[in-house]
């Protein structure tokens, strides 16, 4: 019968107890301890790059909302710059303001590397030069971003007057459209 | 043949008392080896996590440069759309203004305007109606303004009238 339960040896509990505190305090000290620093740190950099992604992730949210405001405030002119420029419209345009009116393409070049610009002559017959204002005034409303240029030629004939002038029509270069989608 | 008087006991490798001090240091020990096992697969998983925020943050980052191209591109379309509008709104009234300035006696048969130049030709009653009336105004308007007439049969003059803005560049 094992009587180790009911004399205790008091030696043997004290060498256990050593034993037992050694053992614990080595798991402790030299294996937890050390993880439990580095957990630590792995927590802090966590935190760190958690905040960083949120701060990222607003502030892409913001110019998201920015952009969103923009395109919906400048519809009209992001429009027309995308708007390809038909010569039929514009014709039928100039239609309402002047008569025999004829179109031709003197030149095209690049503009501020986003846009192109194509140069155009236009002649035509108007009865007043108001017809001439409000062909100006008309033209900002129109489908093309499309800027009236000089020189501009004026010469009465008849009851009429004959006009010349330069306009100049705004196009996206598609390869800077490209290069912002990238 | 037997020696002794007591039936033999069954002899045991340790007894009650160090199994159980072993099977409580060993639990200890598993347990603490527990509890190292999750510290590290949590330092490893908040490692892994930070890795994997980091590249999010990154793609997020790339994708503000691009909306923000794209906000600069809205903004440059915008400037340069305005610039026109405002230019063809100066062109009209400078038209409206050219026009405005001419008086009921002088009939204009010829308007040439270019950038920093404007060419007028027309018919005027006398040299003084055009000098008063509208060569004064021009000359307050352009820089260097020049005159021609000519006398018409019906005595009136026809005239050409020649006007210059020097460009600022230019008087630099």
């Amino acid at each position: 019968m094992d009587k180790s339960m009911e004399k205790i040896d008091i030696l043997k509990l004290l060498i256990f107890l050593l034993l037992f505190i050694i053992v614990t305090l080595f798991m402790i000290l030299v294996v937890i301890v050390p993880n439990i620093k580095e957990y630590r740190a792995s927590k802090k950099i966590y935190k760190t790059a958690y905040l960083h992604k949120v701060r990222v992730q607003n502030m892409l949210n913001d110019r998201k909302k920015e952009l969103k405001n923009l395109r919906s405030q400048n519809r009209k002119i992001i429009t027309s710059f995308s708007n390809k420029f038909s010569t039929k419209n514009f014709l039928d345009y100039t239609g309402t303001y002047f008569t025999k009116v004829a179109l031709k393409e003197v030149g095209k070049k690049g503009h501020k590397n986003e846009f192109i610009e194509y140069k155009l002559r236009v002649t035509s017959s108007l009865k007043t030069p108001t017809n001439f204002y409000d062909f100006l005034t008309g033209l900002n409303r129109y489908d093309n971003i499309i800027q009236a240029d000089f020189p501009i030629t004026m010469e009465a004939n008849g009851t009429k007057i004959n006009s010349d002038f330069t306009i100049k029509v705004y196009d996206i270069n598609s390869s800077a459209i490209a290069s912002l989608n990238r | 043949m037997r020696y002794s008087f007591i039936k033999p006991r069954k002899k045991y490798l340790f007894s009650m008392f160090t199994k159980l001090w072993l099977i409580f240091i060993s639990f200890v020990v598993i347990a603490l080896n527990l509890f190292n096992f999750f510290i590290i697969y949590k330092n490893s998983d908040y490692k892994n996590s930070a890795k994997e925020l980091d590249a999010n943050r990154a793609v997020l980052e790339k994708e503000i440069e691009k909306v923000n191209g794209q906000i600069g591109f809205i903004l440059r379309q915008k400037a340069l759309a305005e610039e026109i509008y405002a230019n063809n709104i100066v062109l009209k009234d400078s038209i409206k203004n050219l026009f405005d300035l001419v008086p009921d006696q002088i009939t204009l048969s010829r308007v040439i305007m270019k950038k920093n130049s404007l060419v007028i030709y027309g018919t005027t009653p006398t040299k003084d109606t055009f000098n008063f009336l509208l060569a004064a105004p021009l000359k307050s308007i352009f820089h260097k303004s020049n005159t021609v007439f000519y006398l018409t049969k019906g005595g009136w003059y026809n005239f050409v009238s020649t006007n210059e803005v020097i460009d600022n560049e230019v008087l630099e």
